[in-house]
This record gives structure tokens, C-alpha cells and sequence, in this order.
């Protein structure tokens, strides 16, 4: 028997009304005062904003405590949450918003120059009464926008049932308890971010909200204060933090029990500098992308002489390898890793069921990266089928860039790679490389022409000249190419 | 132009703001563009153009912009 996130709510606000559930500034929440904030939330999203069962709305997720109360109270208002990056520019925003429909529109888009509703607006802490719709397990709950591989934003959806079997088994590998007090400093509208949220408060636990890592010492501040038990991290939050803290954290080891880092590329080394700073913290790292959070774990002293695989299946998720032709490969075979559980999306938003089929292989969601797996269950990632590029822990499509690279005058063609980022930072970074119709043409002119149409994080690093594109005989460009 | 000056106009060309709307008291989190990436960019570019370098437990007291003044005019 599986419970919504919501109804795990509920259930502690009755068990144990007192406990502390948010912290935020000076501000502290209970879980009798979170329901309520949530309930008197979706009573205002349906009485003022007419949210239905199934209407969309788009929040601007920043990591204000309002937020919270929003997210959850769109479910039980019965709506579907579509979180974006408050950093969404417009023409993705747009995209988003005719492709949702929403009721509303929530938050500030800076960058868009979007002002919805303001978060405080909605978020009443006042009510009466409030149309509690019977919310079934395989509802949409959210739709995650990621980057598909044409660079058009593509909707994930995800049902009440895959987010909860989703904090099932990440709570179940990092060991989270009611007792535990994290900080949460990740970006909420990414799949990691917004899932400690779950975590944390599906196992009863308390949720200091920081909403960034960019104060460094206000986040060792608030860590002493409220003797925070854990926090999640990407590898270029860690290098953020080794950057402007040095070895710091270390003073926290017999305080920290857990940390759960993000998935993409951190240097062994990085992995044995975190153990020997933190010798008596789970350091969790995850593997896992919008479509299947989280689907594989390693913890890295239980894993020490092992530290360059992504680990083995969560619990209650199965992984196998399979070829081209949809058949399981050998043992010790390279194959795309493919992943079953009650955790992989219910499907992508305004697609087709039988086009969401096809990425399956016998009831296995094909990942698009590709693996080899040893006899004990332990994969080792060897390449993206996808050509995608993980920029820090955020996923870029090299068509999106190369399609406005190209639209700049004096630019015949384009073609993107990830390398390696040279800073030691980001894990990968875009390196762009361009065949010039204008020899005049300079880095600083691309780049200024990229700024307003680009986050930054997808910007070139790096912008290489060359004489031609190289392709395949139908055309396709050969970035693997690139590479070498 | 002095090194508030240069500050100042180092943070709102790396948070894409009006250099008026940066003061003395302003500080990391103030803008939703000044996170972490910006963070990273106003220090390499403070430390480019001002010819200063800080150690990881010095940039980690620093939260505003007279905190990088006074760090900077410490090295000079």
C-alpha cells in the first residue's frame, strides 16, 4: 500500500503536529502549520484561481518557503505543478506555457520578464473550508520540463505514484529518518532539488530552506545553528564550496550523517578528498535522470576501492543492459542501461502513449546511456547515446546551442561538444565549434549575441574555428568527432 | 575609478543589473541573478582586473560588497 507525498503530509501533521518541518530565516514551521498553509493554499487556488483536477500550474520554482506550500497545495487542489527555473528565458517559457495551458502562472521569471502571481498571494494563511479532491496514485502530479535531444523542452510526467515510490527508495538507501535535519541549498526546479523536499518530509524529518550555495558562509551558518544531519549536492556544488570554504566542512563530520550527490562526472580524487574530510558521513551518490530519479546508488567508503562506478539498483528498482535490438546483453557487455520501478515517469506531456512506448525494451525505460555491469550488479557508465551535455548537474542539448549559434549572421554551421571544464568546476562545459561565412566576426560579438537567448550555463566556454562540419553521408553532424 | 567603483561595476555586469541599483550594502542573494555561477565570475573577474588573489577561507567571509572592498584594499 503506497501513500502520496501529500498524505504522508497529513498523517504527520496528525501524529505529530509539533515537530518542526521548514525552517527558513527566522521563520519556523510546524507540520500542523504546513498542512494547514498547504490546505488554505489549494483552497485559494481553486476558489480564486479556479484550479480543477488536472489543471496546469506553472510555478517559478526559487527556494522561498511559499513555494513549498504551493507545490503541494496545486496537488491537493488536485492541479499539476510544472516547476521552472526562475532563470527561464522567454522563448522557453513560452514554449512551456502554450505546451501546459496553465491556469496560472506563479512567481517572478526574471529573465523572461514574466511576473506571475506573487508566491505570498496564494500562499493565504487564512481559510475555511476547502473541496478535497480524491487524488488517485496515478494522477499527474508534476510535469518536469527537461532539454530533449532537438533542444525543444520536452515535459516529463510524473504521477503521485512515481514520486513516492521515488522518496521510497532514496530514503531507504540513504537511511533518512524522522530525526534528520538537512539543508537544502539545491535548486528546486530540478528533479533533485525538488525530490529532497519529498525526502525529507515524507520521512518526518525537517527542511532548513537556504535555497542556494552561493552565501558559502551563511550555509556553514546555518548548518551549526540547526545542526543540520544532511544536505544534497551536485560535484559542482562541492567544487563551488571547496573554492570558497577550502577544507571547512570538515569541521562538521561528526554532525553530518548523510550527503546526497548528484549525478554527473566528479574526479576520484574529489571522492577521496570528500571521505577523508567527511570519514563518518553516508556519502550517497546517485544516478538517475528526470524520467527515473535516483534509479541506482553507491555509497562512496562502502565502495572505496570501487569509486568509478555509479553504483548498483535502488531498492525496489531493477537495471539491466540491453543492444540495439532490445535483447538483455551479455555479462561484462557494453549495453544501454534500461530501468524498471514504480518510480519511472507515467510518460512525456502532449506525446503520444504508443511514441512513449517505444522507449522501453520489455517493460525497461531505456536511459540513452550506455553502460557495462559486472557480475555483483555495479554499473559503470562508459557514454550518452544522446549526445547530451551535463553542465554541473544540468543537462544541455548541443542542437538547442548550435541552433542559435547559427542564426547569427557570419555563421554558416555550428556543432557542440561537452569537454571537460577547464576551471575544474562545472564537470563538463560547452565548447562550440563554428565554420565563419565572416572572418570579422569575434568570440565577444557570438557571445553577446548568445546572452539573451541562452542561460548561462549553456554559453560556450570555448569557440574553436574550422573549415567544415564533419557529418555522416545523410547529414547528421558526427560530434564524437569533435571530440577526439 | 577607485575599487568600490570597480566593484560595483564588476557585480552589475556580471548580474546583468544597473550599476545603480548596487551599493556598499548590497550582498550575495540580493539579486535572483548574483547565485552561485555569478559568485564564481565576479571573484575571477575581480581577480583578473584588480590584480588580487584570495584564499578559499577569505572569500568565504566575504557576503557584500564592502566586504570585498575592505578584502581588496587589505592586499593593496
Amino acid at each position: 500500500m503506497m501513500d502520496s507525498i501529500e498524505e504522508q503530509l497529513a498523517a504527520h501533521a496528525l501524529s505529530k503536529p509539533d515537530k518542526v518541518a521548514l525552517i527558513c530565516g527566522e521563520v519556523e514551521v510546524t507540520y500542523a502549520q504546513l498542512w494547514s498553509r498547504v490546505f488554505f493554499t489549494a483552497q485559494e487556488l481553486q476558489t480564486k484561481y479556479n484550479v480543477c483536477k488536472n489543471d496546469r500550474v506553472i510555478l517559478s520554482a526559487s527556494g522561498c518557503i511559499e513555494f513549498i506550500y504551493v507545490y503541494f497545495g496545486v496537488h491537493i487542489a488536485g492541479g499539476i505543478a510544472v516547476p521552472i527555473d526562475p532563470d527561464t528565458h522567454l522563448a522557453r517559457f513560452e514554449f512551456i506555457r502554450q505546451s501546459t495551458n496553465p491556469k496560472c502562472v506563479i512567481g517572478l521569471l526574471h529573465k523572461a520578464g514574466v511576473e506571475g502571481v506573487p508566491f505570498e498571494d496564494v500562499a493565504t494563511s487564512e481559510g475555511t473550508s476547502f473541496d478535497y479532491v480524491d487524488l488517485d496514485l496515478d494522477d499527474i502530479a508534476d510535469i518536469m520540463f527537461t532539454t530533449g535531444t532537438t533542444g525543444d523542452p520536452k515535459g516529463v510526467t510524473l504521477s503521485h505514484r512515481n514520486l513516492s515510490a521515488a522518496a521510497k527508495h532514496i530514503n531507504a538507501f540513504i537511511g533518512n529518518t524522522a530525526d534528520d535535519v538537512e539543508l537544502l541549498a539545491l535548486p528546486v526546479s530540478h528533479s533533485f532539488g525538488l525530490g529532497r523536499i519529498r525526502c525529507v518530509l515524507s520521512a518526518g524529518g525537517t527542511l532548513v530552506v537556504l535555497g542556494s550555495f552561493a552565501n558559502v558562509k551563511k550555509f556553514f551558518k546555518e548548518m551549526k545553528e540547526h545542526n543540520v544531519t544532511g544536505f544534497g549536492m551536485v560535484p559542482a556544488s562541492w567544487a563551488f564550496i571547496k573554492k570558497f570554504s577550502g577544507k571547512y566542512i570538515a569541521k562538521f563530520a561528526n554532525q553530518l550523517k548523510y550527503v546526497e550527490i548528484g549525478s554527473s562526472f566528479m574526479p576520484v580524487e574529489e571522492k577521496q578528498l570528500l571521505m577523508e574530510l567527511l570519514p563518518n558521513t553516508r556519502l550517497n551518490m546517485h544516478y538517475g535522470l528526470t524520467e527515473a530519479s535516483r534509479s541506482a546508488f553507491m555509497e562512496f567508503h562502502a565502495e572505496k576501492d570501487n569509486l568509478t562506478t555509479v553504483g548498483k539498483a535502488s531498492p525496489n528498482v531493477d537495471i539491466a543492459l540491453f543492444d540495439a535490438e532490445g535483447k538483455k546483453v551479455a555479462l561484462g557487455e557494453e549495453g544501454e542501461v534500461c530501468v524498471k520501478g514504480a518510480h519511472v515517469c507515467s510518460g512525456y506531456w502532449n506525446e503520444p502513449v504508443e511514441r512513449f512506448q517505444k522507449d522501453f525494451f520489455d517493460g525497461y525505460f531505456r536511459t540513452g546511456d550506455c553502460a557495462t555491469m559486472d557480475e555483483k550488479g555495479y554499473i559503470y557508465l562508459k557514454s550518452r547515446i544522446k549526445e547530451m551535455i551535463n553542465v554541473g548537474g544540468k543537462k544541455v542539448s548541443p542542437m538547442e546551442v548550435e541552433d542559435v549559434l547559427n542564426s547569427i549572421p557570419g555563421i554558416a554551421e555550428s556543432a557542440c561538444i561537452g569537454i571537460p571544464d577547464p576551471a575544474g568546476m562545472m564537470g563538463e562545459v560547452v565548447k562550440a565549434f563554428i565554420v565563419c561565412s565572416d572572418e570579422n566576426l569575434t568570440d565577444k560579438d557570438i557571445t553577446t549575441a548568445l546572452s539573451p537567448k541562452l542561460e548561462v550555463y549553456k554559453l560556450p566556454v570555448q569557440i574553436e574555428r574550422i573549415e567544415s562540419i564533419p557529418k555522416t553521408s545523410n547529414g547528421k553532424i558526427q560530434r564524437l568527432k569533435l571530440k577526439t | 575609478m577607485n575599487i568600490k567603483e570597480s566593484v560595483i561595476e564588476i557585480v552589475a555586469n556580471v548580474c546583468e543589473i544597473e550599476k545603480n541599483q548596487v551599493t556598499e550594502n548590497s550582498a550575495i542573494g540580493d539579486f535572483p541573478s548574483w547565485d552561485s555561477m555569478a559568485q564564481l565570475t565576479i571573484f575571477s573577474t575581480i581577480e583578473d582586473q584588480l590584480g588580487v588573489s584570495f584564499e578559499p577561507e577569505e572569500m568565504m567571509e566575504i557576503e557584500s560588497i564592502s566586504d570585498m572592498v575592505n578584502a581588496i584594499e587589505a592586499k593593496k
